[in-house]
């Protein structure tokens, strides 16, 4: 750590440097930053032209970058992959690491919380003045370590495998077998694979663990019964305070009866 | 011969009068134009690169993503039932809509890009070290909104993909400790996502944010012209460490050809 006296004479010298030796910031500064401006304009229009060209006007049409727009907001559907913006991939796939519900808070809250705190400490940890790369190891480690694992995590957000319902309806005669579901677990177990719940759950294996959602096998394993299952189903955070999974009161009575004898019924592997 | 070049050089001299007369008016009253002519001509370090523009670069991205929200909002309605149809008219009808609202949309992911390029070359450069720590803080500060930005901005179009991505985003939010179900409460307006939610988003995405962003980006842009640009690490000159005065005169002799200031002292 320097102290601060030195500090301030590095920076007066600085100063010093800049006022005999340096350069006027217009014309030499200004071109680099006048280029680079129509740079940043071509680049963006460039996008929005390969982005417009590249789709039609049907909803979803995704085109090279990505659809003009999605279907029309509907709250009563539940076939949807809850998906941020790309610069919200990384901490959407962090989610996948952490687990309902001992440690989702610490990737939903805690991790950006630590991120930004750190980001904001920098300046006050690192008071040396050097600044040169060949002397800053800890400063370059830990730069590669965060844009590396930024970029896994990005690619592995955007990469990650949406369910497909077809895939999950076919999967349904295997889930009774393995979990000897009831008959009037069926409609249930149709539902529930057809339309969004793998697109965060797993059950038996298939789905995508997003955002910190349980594996379904055993849903049922605590007997908390349908009427609690009910419950939930219409507003989770109501009964599991914290949960972010959103509610699907939209779906109807009968429907999410139906869901909740699935679930209620789901003891894992062998049955209950 | 004479006459008539004096004659067309005094008009020469009360055209320059008349054209200067508004600036020495402004310069008078406020003193801004010698503040825009110190942004201008204030030295730079002399070996500055690509590397600096990244800032810049960033506030382009800004400055695109606000005349294009401006008549976006011309054309937006901000209400459940008409905003989708808003979107897809803007899109596919409005002349030049697509382009506007490509540009909005593509902007703001370069504008993220470049934010963090920016905090990238700032960091390896050591540029947030003494005397600019406040500077890095406001950078951190300008980070944080413009994410927020892209958050509040991603439920505009409501369509199924924005919709859900918000409910899950707000969910997230509400499972926060302390504060966390307040703020969702808030950001919702309500127990359920709809209009009184799409309306908050649309003043926070257009009116808070923006407002903030601009108020900080002129503090980080006030302080860069106050503190100077960080020459590069590599540089030999104001390069932030300590010198041994006899070697750095053993490699002048060595590498450069001595400074004429040099010779004339006599070293």
């Amino acid at each position: 750590m320097s102290s601060l006296k030195e500090r301030r004479a590095e920076f007066a010298r600085y100063k010093q440097d800049v006022k005999e030796r340096g350069k006027p910031f217009y014309p030499h500064a200004m071109f680099h930053d006048t280029i680079m401006a129509l740079v940043v304009v071509a680049v963006i229009i460039g996008l929005t032209c390969i982005w417009y060209f590249t789709t039609s006007e049907e909803p979803g049409d995704a085109g090279l970058l990505g659809p003009r727009y999605a279907e029309k907001a509907d709250p009563g559907t539940i076939s949807f992959v809850p998906r941020p913006d790309w610069y919200f991939y990384f901490l959407f796939y962090l989610l996948r690491i952490f687990k309902w519900p001992e440690s989702v808070i610490l990737g939903t809250v805690g991790i950006p919380t630590i991120l930004v705190l750190l980001l904001i400490a920098l300046p006050f940890v690192d008071r040396r003045m050097e600044r040169r790369l060949s002397r800053r190891p800890i400063a370059v480690i830990a730069a590669a370590l965060v844009v590396a694992s930024m970029a896994v995590l990005t690619w592995k957000g955007a990469t990650a495998k949406e369910n497909v319902a077809s895939e999950a309806l076919a999967e349904v005669p295997q889930w009774i077998e393995k979990n000897k579901l009831p008959a009037e677990a069926e409609p249930g177990a149709e539902l529930f694979a057809g339309s969004g719940c793998l697109n965060c759950h797993v059950y038996l294996g298939g789905g995508a663990q997003a955002l910190g959602a349980p594996d379904l096998t055993d849903a049922g394993a605590k007997n908390r019964g349908v009427e609690w299952q009910i419950e939930h189903l219409k507003c989770p955070a109501c009964v599991n305070p914290g949960s972010p999974m959103p509610g699907f009161a939209a779906l109807g009575d009968d429907q999410l009866r139906e869901l909740a004898i699935f679930l209620e019924a789901s003891k894992g592997p062998g049955g209950g | 011969m004479g006459a008539p070049y004096r004659r067309r050089h005094a008009r020469r001299r009360q055209a320059e009068a008349a054209m200067l007369a508004p600036v020495n008016w402004v310069e008078e009253r406020s003193g801004l134009v010698g503040g825009i002519r110190y942004f201008l001509f204030r030295n730079v370090p002399s070996d500055i690169s690509w590397a600096q523009t990244l800032g810049s670069a960033a506030l382009t991205a800004f400055i695109v993503q606000a005349v294009t929200g401006v008549i976006l909002a011309m054309y937006y309605k901000p209400d459940p039932d008409k905003a989708y149809e808003s979107i897809q008219f803007i899109t596919n009808e409005l002349t030049w809509g697509w382009l506007v609202r490509g540009m909005h949309r593509w902007g703001a992911s370069v504008f993220i890009i470049l934010l963090f390029l920016h905090m990238g070359r700032v960091f390896l450069f050591g540029a947030y070290k003494y005397p600019r720590e406040l500077n890095w803080l406001i950078g951190v500060g300008l980070l944080a909104l413009g994410m927020l930005e892209g958050f509040t901005g991603y439920l505009l179009p409501w369509d199924q993909t924005s919709y859900w991505a918000t409910v899950v985003g707000i969910n997230i939010q509400a499972s926060g400790p302390f504060v966390g179900p307040f703020l969702a409460n808030v950001l919702r307006g309500g127990a359920e996502i709809g209009s009184e939610t799409l309306a908050r988003f649309y003043a926070i995405h257009m009116l808070l944010i923006p407002g903030g962003l601009i108020g900080l980006i002129g503090l980080h842009l006030y302080l860069v012209m106050r503190l100077g640009v960080t020459s590069p690490p590599w540089s030999r000159k104001a390069a932030g460490r300590k010198r041994d005065p006899e070697a750095e005169t053993r490699r002048q002799g060595l590498v450069e050809p001595r400074s004429r200031r040099g010779w004339r002292s006599g070293r």
